[in-house]
């Protein structure tokens, strides 16, 4: 019973997948902003950013697959 | 000032209050109070001018200065404008909530907010310095160094426990239903940038929390200094 309720609230292989995305896009993220700290500073530039690495990128690969 | 708190604490309201308050407004309200003063406590350079506040911290939470921005009457005010401008109960409470919550985060710090403008008094808990007098750099070193930075921390870890929040599901089920926002900008914006735009905060909250603890600790070398107030290393502003 308490399996089966820890599984129901653990998160599924497709979630998983969107997570190891956003982590990737996470660490080229913190890579440019250890190296440029303004790019930290701009709430804008980090929105620009995840929609590009999180929604264009991965749309784009899928279209040329 | 908090420095991830604010990009974070919407989704923890969101994982409670469910369709009971709209996204975008909680985020703006979360963003409100330092919207029109960050730039001017910290200084920006637009040719050979260079403009900053003479005291940042009287500027940014003080009276005479910007400081109502962070109290109640504020946030209320402008969310009522909102309920009226918009005719949306739901966009006027959800700004409220989230700018009293930033309003209530900030007085963890030496300076602390005029919660009950216009009161003048200023409400503070003081476990971490006020830097931002120092310049962005060094705020962003001692904010890190503190117990600002272990707050933002039990923000994020909450974050991840209510992951399912930012899921597509939570998204299609809860967020889009809640606020014709969505609908309205799903005419010409994919579901797919929408649920990115979404998660904009959550990730640019938690990156930025990670790469300024790198930047500060594992580059820089900056001590850590988690007693009370601290960092001591770091003169710290007081109302």
């Amino acid at each position: 019973m308490r399996l089966r309720s820890l599984r129901k609230w653990l998160p599924s292989r497709p979630d998983l997948r969107v997570f190891v995305g956003y982590c990737l896009a996470a660490a080229i993220y913190i890579a440019i902003g250890v190296t440029v700290t303004d790019f930290l500073y701009s709430f804008w530039v980090g929105v620009a950013y995840v929609v590009v690495a999180a929604w264009a990128v991965p749309m784009l690969v899928r279209r040329l697959e | 000032m908090s420095w991830a708190a604010h990009d974070l604490e919407p989704y923890a309201f969101q994982k409670h209050l469910n369709l009971k308050v709209a996204f975008v407004p909680l985020l703006i309200g979360s963003y409100a109070p330092d919207m029109m003063t960050k730039w001017f406590v910290y200084g920006i350079h637009i040719g050979p001018w260079d403009l900053r506040a003479t005291d940042p911290a009287q500027f940014h939470r003080g009276w005479p200065g910007f400081g109502f921005t962070h109290s109640f009457i504020y946030g209320t005010a402008i969310g009522l404008i909102i309920w009226k401008v918009f005719d949306s109960k739901l966009w006027g409470v959800s700004f409220i909530i989230g700018q009293f919550a930033h309003a209530i985060t900030d007085t963890g710090d030496t300076v602390g907010t005029m919660l009950l403008f216009p009161w003048t008094y200023h409400f503070r808990i003081g476990a971490w310095a006020y830097a931002g007098q120092t310049g962005r750099t060094t705020d962003a070193a001692a904010y890190f160094s503190g117990l600002g930075c272990m707050w933002d921390l039990v923000w994020i870890v909450y974050g991840f426990y209510a992951w399912r929040v930012v899921t597509g599901a939570y998204f299609d089920g809860v967020i889009y239903r809640a606020d014709a926002f969505w609908p309205w900008l799903n005419r010409w914006v994919p579901r797919g940038a929408l649920l990115a735009l979404y998660r904009a905060a959550f990730f640019y909250g938690t990156s930025r929390w990670i790469a300024w603890t790198v930047w500060a600790h594992v580059i820089h070398h900056y001590p850590y200094d988690l007693s009370w107030g601290g960092p001591h290393w770091v003169h710290a502003a007081h109302p």
